[in-house]
This record gives C-alpha cells, structure tokens and sequence, in this order.
C-alpha cells in the first residue's frame, strides 16, 4: 500500500467508516439528548456504563436510539500477568449486548497486578514474552465476545530496558497474531516519540493499514522534560500535521476527538471535531487527485 | 539475555510496588532495596535510562497520575466528607486508606467501598468524631446512584389492593434504596456542606480512569502539580450530637435523596426489608399504643414511602 492511495473504507475488513466522534461524557449527557449535533457517532468509557442501573445507562440508551456508539475501556488490562477478570468480561458483554455498539476497544497496556488496581495504562515491554502474553488474552477476550476487539497504543513516560522491538512493531505483531484491530492515538505516538526520542512518522509507516478501525486525537500538556497525555487541551498543532500524515496512509478511518478535563462546552468539542473532518476530507481529496 | 532482565510478572509487580509507594519512587527504590523487596540496581535491568530524564523521574510520573486519580474519586465519591476535613487531611487520609485498601474493582466506583469502615479506626475521628457516619452517608449515596431501576409502586397501583386484603401485603422496596442507623446526627452538617448534592446526583456517569489524566508532575504528589481539586480549609464542626439517627436514602427519577426517618418508621422499614406483611407491621407498631393510631400511623408512614416512590411493589400471602 502506497502512501498516495490510502485504502478504500471497508475494503479491508476494518469496521464501516463511522465519521467524525467524540466522546460522550456526562457534562454534555443533556446538550446531546436536547438537540441535534454535527458528531456522527459517540464513543463511551465502558467502565463508567457497566453500572446496574441509573441515569447513565439511560442516557446512553438513549444515545444509541440517534447515534452509532463505541464502547472503549480502560480496565481490561490486556497486558497483564493476572488472570483475567471473568466477572468484568460478563458486564462487558452484557453491556454491549445492551448498546450494541459498532465495535469495542481497549488499551494495549497493563493495569493491574496482584489483584490490584491501578486506574491508569500502564506500559508494557516490547518482548516476544509480552507478546505471546497480549495475543493470547485477546484471544480469549474476542472468543469471550464474539468479536474482534480494536487495542489503542498508549502514551508512555518510562521504557524497559528488555525491549526487543519498536512500540509500532509490537502493535502490529500482537494485531497480527490476535487478528485485533488498532485503535491508533495519534496524540498518544506524538506525545511518547517525545517522550521517548523516536519518529511519530517511521511510527505510522510500521503500522499495517488494513488493521486501523478508528484514530484517536486529543489535547496534551508540555510538561519541559516531558509531554503528558492530559486531553485538556486543543489538539496541538503537530498531532494535526502528524493526523494528515496517518489520513494519507490509513484512509477514511472513524475519527474521534478526547476531551477528558477541562472540558469545554459541546459546541467547542463540535468545532474541534469540525476541524478534523475538513482535516481529514482535504487530504483524502488531495490523495485521490494525486492518484489519478 | 534481553528477555530474561525483563520477566514480565516480576516487572508489573516492581512497578506497582514503585508507584503506589506514598513517599515517592526514588524513596521506594532505597527502601525496598533496604527491605530486600528489590534487588541492587533492580530498576536499573528493568527500566530503560535517559540522560533527559532519569527512570525514576519517569516512574515518578506515573505514580503521581496514580495517587491523584484515586484521590480525586475518592474526593468526588465523599464530598461532604472532603468538605468538612479540608484537602490537606482529606489527601493524608486518602494516602492512608490507599495504602491499607488498593483498589480491588477495576471500576474506580468501588474505590470507597471500605473508607467508611477504615475512618472508624482512623487518627481523624478524634478530631472529627461524626466523620465515619458523614462518609456512610457518602457512600449511600454513591450506592444508590446506580443501583438497579425499578419502576416505584405509584398510588393508582396501590389503589388496586382491596382494603380487606391489604393486612396480607408484602411490600419490596426498590433497589435504590438503603436506611442508614448513624450514631451521630449528621443531617445537619451535611446540609451545612451541601451545595453539589443533587447537582452530582443528577449528572449522571462518574468518569472513570479515561485515557487523559489530570495534570501531574514529577514533584512527589505535590497537589499542584497532580490534583484536579482546589485546596480547601476543613470547614465541617468537630462535633455533632451523640444521637441515633435513622437516615432513608433512595434514589427517584435518577436524583438521590434522603431524609432521617423517625424509630418507628425505621422499625417498619426493616420489617419491610424482612418481608413481613402489612398486618405484621400494624401489629407491631400497636405495641403500647392505641390500635387505631397506630394504623393511622403505618397509613401516613406508607403514604410517605409511596410520595418519595421507595416501594417497588407487593406481594400477597394469606399467611399474613
């Protein structure tokens, strides 16, 4: 696959192109349920929807009633060397079995050990160990659900010494071996190439096309010695320039906008998602005039 | 060998017992090294180093986004109880709590499940001995926020159960429901801290661990550095009156209330929790009293039940 001729949307086998999303979160629960939006499809933190009962199991119904919907986790803990969590993969699938949503993604991290919990993404080393590890749990996790699950690369503050392969080599290899899907961050390569002194570019090169279900982008914070992954933030000026470059590569892929702190009001998250859209038409635009 | 410095379950585990330590990473290397937990220059096989920025500096970053996360659910799961102590003792005792009781749901809504029972034993009673009744009412109302839907038996429905058989009457009370036994009144001070109640109440998810973090630094846990919330001074009494306080908490229209309930209601309460019938209750209720005031009573009792919509439904049995 050429750089110029980005792959036709569900040609690949990759979910149908969904457009442009963001996340739903409960500060915009009525400003979505009220009026008609310019987002074509919300994508939900699972963990705070596999809940009993309540007013966000309704809202999110409700939600899904006018839009397509993806559930995206924090807690599968995909990496970890605990066993895993039985009980959380029965409410997850119960969830989805209650949103039916367009597909379901997770990190590829750790987030706990010892039966213990963390609440963050923890990196994993890039080792054949790690590796065999990942792919056979997401075996598992997709037979569990009946489908194939999407894993979103994470941003990252420490490496191990133990790596034997590149962040975007071990990504492909665990799509590869599990038949998963990536969720590609594209905020989260800028910020750990940064972090960790590699190219953001040589990172999409590495990355198979036909494996891409959905691009992730999002605010960070320039911390001097160090860029943290806030998502309070605008997305910043060379994760958009990076995002062209992975439009040019991928093709059409469901594009979503993170906004997790400071979060703005739905008409400034709209304009940002405005924004990746006339991003993303534009240079799928020049990519087929180049390649005629 | 590569691999073999990288063991991966030996890797997770150096790296949780390095974030979750409270004085810091580079503090938690020289102890565990001292302890034995670690081995000399562990850190140094496991982790990869940078002149930029040394590994423990980096560790260091993960384990402020740790402790902050947490401290913030907890702040948001025990608002009034955060309000009365203040930030710094509430960021002690969360340090404390995270110590003994490390999240065990993979759900950060299950975080405070123990705080109630943990501030019970804990220094902060001396100086704030309601403390431990202020967090289960807390707690109540995380509970109740999303616990299972249940439609609430309405009047017309109850309308349908003739007088006659009213004494056989089961009642179930919805899912969203708790009575709280407290030892001190703390209904007071909770309206005295009040100000976000139905406005949490009412919002609806609580966010969990998202992919995006609040901002933190390398700092060891500086709350500038790490914490959402703004630093506030303790602004609950250091008393509340010793008195048993029965408190109903539910949950009507996606909106957590409560309110205190008198000995009697109380009483009923559980009686309807033990599945006792209607009958069962008049009668109970009639114990030194006027039989007729007394069923006078248990109608205005169910009549409030039904008003704030706490009964799910019953059942009949001729066993009354």
């Amino acid at each position: 696959m050429s750089q110029d001729a980005p792959p036709d949307p569900g040609a690949s086998g990759r979910p149908a192109f969904l457009g442009h999303g963001v996340g739903l979160r409960r500060e915009h629960f009525e400003r979505v349920l009220s009026s008609p939006s310019r987002i074509d499809w919300f994508e939900v933190i699972s963990e705070n929807f596999m809940v009993p009962g309540g007013r966000a199991l309704d809202v999110l119904t409700r939600v899904r009633e006018r839009y397509p919907v993806v559930l995206h986790g924090v807690s599968l803990s995909i990496g970890s060397t605990d066993p895993l969590d039985e009980a959380y993969l029965d409410r997850l699938a119960g969830l989805a079995r209650r949103c039916e949503p367009a597909w379901i993604s997770d990190h590829l991290c750790w987030t706990s050990v010892g039966g213990h919990h963390a609440h963050d993404l923890l990196p994993l080393p890039y080792t054949e160990e790690a590796l065999r590890n990942v792919a056979a749990r997401v075996g598992r996790v997709q037979d569990r659900l009946g489908r194939p699950i999407a894993l979103e690369n994470v941003s990252s503050y420490v490496a191990y010494r133990g790596s034997a392969m590149t962040e975007w080599e071990f990504l492909a290899e665990v799509a590869r071996r599990s038949g998963c899907g990536i969720l590609l961050d594209v905020n989260n390569i800028y910020v750990s190439a940064r972090n960790h002194g590699f190219d953001p570019f040589a990172y999409l090169a590495g990355v198979p096309p036909e494996k891409v279900w959905q691009f992730h982008l999002a605010g960070h914070s320039d911390k001097g010695a160090y860029l943290l992954d806030t998502h309070d933030h605008p997305v910043a000026d060379p994760v958009w320039d990076l995002y062209r470059a992975a439009v040019r590569r991928f093709g059409a892929v469901s594009t979503l906008v993170e906004w997790d702190d400071l979060i703005p009001d739905f008409e400034r998250l709209e304009a940002e998602s405005a924004r990746a859209r006339a991003i993303h038409e534009a240079t799928l635009g020049a990519a087929r005039r180049e390649a005629v | 060998m590569k691999e073999a410095a990288c063991d991966l379950r030996r890797a997770q585990q150096v790296f949780w017992s390095l974030i979750t330590a409270p004085e810091g990473v580079r503090a938690a290397v020289e102890d565990l090294t001292r302890d034995g937990a670690l081995r000399e220059r562990e850190i140094d096989e496991i982790f990869a180093d940078d002149p930029r920025l040394p590994a423990v500096d980096r560790l260091d970053i993960y384990a402020n986004m740790y402790f902050y996360r947490l401290l913030d659910g907890l702040a948001e799961d025990f608002v009034r109880v955060h309000a009365a102590v203040g930030s710094d003792r509430f960021h002690n005792l969360a340090t404390d709590y995270l110590l003994r009781h490390p999240s065990e749901h993979p759900s950060l809504r299950h975080l405070g499940r123990r705080l109630p029972g943990f501030i019970q034993g804990h220094p902060l009673r001396e100086e704030f001995p309601y403390l431990a009744d202020l967090a289960r009412l807390d707690w109540a109302h995380v509970e109740a926020f999303d616990a299972p839907d249940a439609p609430p038996l309405t009047r017309e429905a109850l309308a349908h159960l003739a007088p006659e058989r009213a004494g056989a009457a089961r009642f179930t009370l919805i899912p969203a429901f708790d009575l709280l036994r407290l030892e001190h009144d703390v209904l007071r001070i909770w309206r005295d801290l009040e100000g976000s109640r139905e406005g949490k109440s009412a919002q609806g998810a609580r966010p969990d661990a998202a992919a995006g973090a609040c901002a933190a630094g390398t700092d060891s846990r500086s709350p500038e550095a790490g914490s959402c919330a703004p630093a506030a001074g303790p602004r609950g009494p250091r008393t509340a009156p010793l008195r048993r306080t029965f408190v109903r908490v539910w949950r009507h229209a996606f909106v957590v209330y409560h309110r205190s309930a008198g000995e009697d209601e109380a009483r009923c309460l559980e009686m309807v929790r033990s599945g006792e019938s209607l009958a069962r209750i008049c009668q109970q209720l009639a114990a030194g009293r006027d039989p007729a005031r007394a069923t006078e009573r248990v109608g205005r009792i169910l009549q409030g039940w039904i008003d704030d919509g706490i009964l799910a439904g019953y059942a009949l049995s001729d066993q009354g």
